[in-house]
């Protein structure tokens, strides 16, 4: 049975860095990868009735990024089984909870020292997870993105 | 012929024929209906006559009579006929007595009703039977009315007509006229525009019509043909310093060994000078000259499935010999498992010529500190990144480090004539590939080249 691993993202190249590293560690055991991204529910009723997950990934996830996953699961086509994109909507542990359940999360990976760069409506979910009791791991990659385009494949490199 | 006058004869062709087809249609329609029309009240009149003098009813006969004066008009020629004719062998006779006309009677006397023209005169005859013997009951009239009124109609159509096609004419002159003198200011404007004034601009509208997209889109051809001309004339003034400097270096050396008697070895060793600066005129030319194949050629270089990690560590053992003392890393960590992702069409020769190109530059601006390469592809690219820790490139000089013969400001102090990038960029986009530079100044540059991935065909 493989395992599923669960990752914050924030839909910037950097944050691939953890899928990248995570990827290099599973090169023998095969696993499906659930890439979370975690924002608020609009509070309007009717942005609520046209909303559609998929879009919203969609308008998310520039071309740049789609490339970037591309590149990673190319790099381990055995490893990585699938790696999805999921937006989480929950305020509380227990949302957090349900979320993991629904989606067979066995364990979960977050940068050590990476923060996520949170968009107008979206949050950090790194407390959740890791107060959700779920066995998290933290990785560590250098940070200095001082280099031009931070957000170009060459944080990935 | 001007557009103007076709779309004025184009407009006035098509209108003209609506219009007539129109007007006959309307005059065609009322001329059938005024006619039958003439032929019910005709009737009416017959069934009127046929009860008033034939029926046995002398009450009935009465009102008829005064309802027929009271509310049927006299047509203008009206006649009634009632006659008595109980064989068709009397007929002749009775159009003879009656000048009336024998075809008609005869119609009437066989199908009971018939309707005849003469001329303006109408004619409308039915066969009525009693127990006295058969009557043919006939009524004429001339259509004096709708005579007239068809004519008058006929004459308000054409008047109208002609009208109108007057004002046809005049707007859609004025139309043209209005669409065409837009673009004929512009067609003015743009002929001034020559080489000498070529930043000129045409004069921008606010609205969002098609005219201001036509002028938006002159200005900006305009804005291109203008950097092409500046980077034409960088590139001569260039191209003359890079060719000057050796061969100033050639005359001066020469000249000096000529001002005196020299012994052998010092010729030499001029000669070899010049040799030197001779070879490095030759290089300049030759990748002048590749650079301007590169720009050409694109049809006639054959080009061959390769896989990119090959061509990348064929090029670093290049590198190996160009420059032993270099530190270049490879970074397989993202590369593709599937080979078939590695695998471009291309031509070897120039792919090695722009990687080994990319990692010169690399090596030298750095002075041999640690250079990667990674390799990675997406599901339609192959993706190369050179990373260097070099002296980059200043953010000013960024925009114009594909001009050949462009140095950025503080390469003064390597060697080289500004020939590489552009003519790398040039291979990259035959392969149909894309090459960006990006740059900290005194950090590093990162070259990232894409180059899709060939599809394999079975």
């Amino acid at each position: 049975m493989s395992r599923t691993i669960l990752i914050p993202i924030d839909f910037t190249v950097s944050s691939l860095n953890t899928l990248k590293l995570v990827s290099r560690q599973h090169k023998s055991e095969q696993v499906h990868v659930v890439l979370m991204y975690a924002e608020h529910l609009s509070s309007s009723i009717s942005e609520l009735l046209y909303y559609s997950p998929s879009k919203r990934i969609q308008s998310l996830a520039g071309p740049l990024f789609t490339d970037a996953i591309d590149i990673i699961r190319n790099s381990n086509e055995t490893g990585l089984l699938s790696v999805k994109i999921e937006l989480f909507h929950g305020m509380n542990v227990r949302a957090f909870n349900h979320f993991a359940e629904a989606h067979g999360i066995d364990l979960a990976y977050l940068p050590k020292s990476y923060r996520l760069q949170i968009r107008k409506q979206g949050f950090d979910p790194c407390k959740l997870i890791k107060a959700s009791g779920l066995p998290v791991h933290e990785i560590e990659w250098p940070t200095d993105l001082s280099a031009p385009e931070a957000d170009g494949f060459n944080a990935l490199f | 012929m001007s557009s103007k006058l076709k779309i004025t004869i184009f407009l006035l062709v098509s209108v003209t024929l609506m219009l007539v087809l129109f007007g006959g249609s309307i005059y065609y329609f009322q001329y059938s209906y005024s006619y039958n029309d003439f032929y019910k009240r005709l009737e009416t009149r017959v069934s009127v006559a046929e009860r008033f003098y034939l029926d046995n009813n002398k009450a009935n006969a009465n009102s008829l009579k005064r309802l027929r004066e009271e509310h049927l008009e006299k047509l203008s020629d009206e006649r009634e006929y009632i006659l008595l004719c109980n064989a068709e062998s009397e007929l002749s006779g009775l159009a003879k007595q009656h000048v009336l006309p024998a075809v008609f009677l005869k119609a009437v006397y066989r199908n009971k009703r018939a309707r005849y023209q003469k001329q303006n005169l109408f004619y409308f005859g039915r066969k009525y039977s009693n127990a006295a013997g058969t009557y043919l009951v006939l009524v004429s009239a001339k259509n004096y009315y709708s005579g007239h009124h068809l004519i008058l109609l006929r004459n308000v159509l054409i008047g109208g007509g002609l009208i109108s096609l007057f004002i046809i004419i005049g707007l859609s002159y004025y139309f043209s006229k209005r669409i065409f003198d837009p673009i004929n200011a512009i067609i003015n404007k743009v002929e001034n525009i020559s080489t000498d004034n070529i930043n000129l601009r045409l004069d921008e509208i606010s609205n969002a019509g098609e005219i201001s997209r036509l002028i938006t889109t002159f200005n900006s051809l305009l804005n291109r043909i203008e950097i092409a001309f500046e980077t034409n004339k960088n590139f001569i003034s260039n191209a003359s310093h890079e060719f000057n400097t050796p061969l100033t270096a050639i005359i001066g050396e020469a000249d000096v060994a000529l001002m005196k008697d020299r012994s052998g070895a010092e010729y030499r060793e001029t000669l070899q000078r010049i040799i030197l600066q001779a070879e490095r005129l030759n290089k300049i030319s030759q990748s002048l000259l590749f650079l301007a194949q590169t720009g050409y050629k694109e049809n006639r270089l054959s080009f061959h499935l390769l896989r990119t990690d090959e061509l990348v560590m064929q090029s670093i053992a290049i590198m190996g010999q160009l420059m032993p003392e270099n530190r270049i890393q490879i970074d397989f960590n993202l590369l593709p498992e599937n080979p078939l992702k590695l695998k471009v069409s291309g031509n070897k020769e120039l792919l090695m010529l722009a990687f080994t190109n990319i990692l010169t530059n690399a090596c030298k601006y750095s002075q041999n500190k640690p250079v990667s390469v990674s390799l990675a592809s997406t599901n339609n690219e192959v993706v190369l990144i050179f990373k260097d820790q070099g002296i980059g490139i200043p953010k000013a000089d960024l925009p114009y480090i594909y001009d050949p013969f462009y140095r950025a400001s503080n390469a003064s102090s390597y060697d080289g004539y500004g020939i590489g990038l552009p003519l790398t960029r040039n291979i990259i986009r035959i392969h149909q590939g894309t090459l960006l530079v990006s740059s900290v100044q005194n950090e590093g540059v990162t070259v990232l080249v894409k180059l899709p991935i060939a599809t394999l065909k079975f």
